[in-house]
């Protein structure tokens, strides 16, 4: 598995810790710069994950934002029914947004490419948002499409090539209500329909007591509501944010999804913060274990169409440069460190994740 | 749908009715960094991605999720 060089990283973090130093001048614009590595590890899948975000304000009224990512994947994956056969696999990602006010009115777009070897993708996306009501009410509607590529270029050469597409449709409304000066509620509904191949290109399931490529339906109607609320509690310096997802689609799952999150601030440059999130969803109308015949139309085994739940537990610690003695710019650069546990009851296994973060603030 | 619908309108309903404004001013708190997520975008897409390739249930984040071979 080769990852981005680390002589690489490290010149992009002392290039950013330059400019976090530098700047006598004064600041005319303002961004931010995140570096952050991410592992995650479950029974058969190791992924490793690099990324740098960006965040930059343009002009008076513009903020450009950016990230590169890159996925280091080594599984002997269930999901991916090659046998237990390990496997190795980079995904490359890249985006960038836009967004713009013009009055009590933003509007914006984004762009997304990810390029594995058997897998590209493309998205695009354009959003506007309304502050009403002396900017209490935020109203926030989006479209994006994408197009994904996908063959089963990583199997054996015995096996016939194929290759499909995925187009993907999501529409989305938003409504965020301030409540009072330290509480704000929202609400999200997302629409989703996706058009192509929605198997995996290498996974087979039992039936008849033989392996049969899995089939999916070509069509998906996916329906996500959201809501959330959070409050700061001044005495305490603690925020709590309670939110809730229900979910719905055409494949027959349903999905409950509660998480709360609380964050507590230490001194004036440290944050600590827990978060448990659950998740309880029902089977897709075709998935079986296994299957008596193979003529039913549709096939699957996919885990993750299976009816489960899962417990998340999380704990974090952010810390500024000033706790540990650094002054000025630098002392605003934060550390971040985040550990996640997750209990999930189905064959993926339990998986724990950790973050690794360096937030740099920018100015210019 | 007609029930989302009415879920969706009922809890917009509650979310603002009888809400007293809050001037910018007084929004400082709401301003705090963990009040607002969109501060952390790589840990809110990784988590989209990862729940997204572990579970059949995606969304609620106004975010595109998918768009790899990880299913």
């Amino acid at each position: 598995m080769q990852l981005i060089r680390p002589a690489s990283l490290a010149g992009l973090a002392a290039l950013a810790l330059a400019l976090a130093a530098g700047g006598a001048s004064p600041a005319r614009a303002d961004g931010e710069l995140t570096m952050r590595g991410v592992y995650y590890k479950e029974r058969a899948t190791r992924v490793m994950q690099p990324m740098l975000d960006g965040r930059f304000d343009v002009g008076d009224h513009g903020q450009a934002t950016g990230h590169l990512l890159v996925d280091a994947i080594t599984s002997a994956s269930i999901a991916a029914g090659n046998d237990g056969a390990a496997f190795s696999e980079r995904r490359v990602e890249g985006g960038a947004g836009y967004s713009h006010e013009l009055g009590v009115y933003k509007v914006g777009g984004l762009v997304r490419y990810s390029s594995e070897p058997d897998y590209t993708s493309t998205f695009a996306g354009v959003r506007g948002a309304a502050e009403l009501f002396d900017r209490n009410l935020t109203v926030t509607v989006g479209a994006t499409v994408g197009h994904d590529a996908i063959s089963n270029a990583g199997a054996p050469p015995m096996v016939p090539r194929r290759e499909d597409t995925l187009t993907t449709y999501l529409g989305s409304l938003s409504v965020a209500q301030v409540l009072s000066p330290n509480l704000i509620g929202a609400v999200t509904y997302d629409l989703g329909y996706l058009d192509g191949e929605q198997a995996n290109l290498y996974r087979a399931v039992i039936a008849e007591g033989m392996l049969v490529a899995e089939r999916h339906p070509r069509t998906r109607v996916r329906h996500a509501v959201a809501t959330s609320l959070k409050a700061f509690v001044p005495s305490s310096l603690t925020t709590v944010i309670a939110s809730y997802r229900y979910y719905r689609d055409d494949w027959q799952i349903d999905g409950h999804t509660p998480e709360l999150r609380v964050y507590q601030d230490v001194g004036d440059s440290a944050v600590f913060g827990v978060r448990y999130r659950y998740h309880r969803q029902d089977a897709a109308y075709f998935y079986e274990p296994r299957y008596a015949s193979a003529s039913p139309e549709f096939l699957s085994d996919d885990v993750k169409l299976s009816a489960f739940d899962s417990h998340t537990m999380a704990a974090q610690l952010e810390v500024a440069g000033e706790a540990v003695g650094l002054a000025g710019r630098l002392g605003e650069v934060r550390g971040q460190l985040v550990i996640e546990y997750v209990d999930q009851n189905n064959r993926f296994g339990n998986a724990l994740v950790a973050h690794a973060a360096l937030i740099i603030p920018i100015s210019y | 749908m007609l029930r989302l619908g009415v879920a969706f309108a009922a809890t917009l309903y509650l979310a603002t009715a009888g809400c007293a404004v809050v001037r910018p001013h007084e929004r400082q708190n709401l301003a705090r960094r963990t009040m607002t997520e969109d501060r952390q975008p790589g840990h809110g897409r990784f988590i989209q991605h990862q729940t997204g390739s572990r579970e059949g249930a995606d969304g609620g984040t106004g975010e595109p999720g998918g768009g790899c071979g990880c299913n």
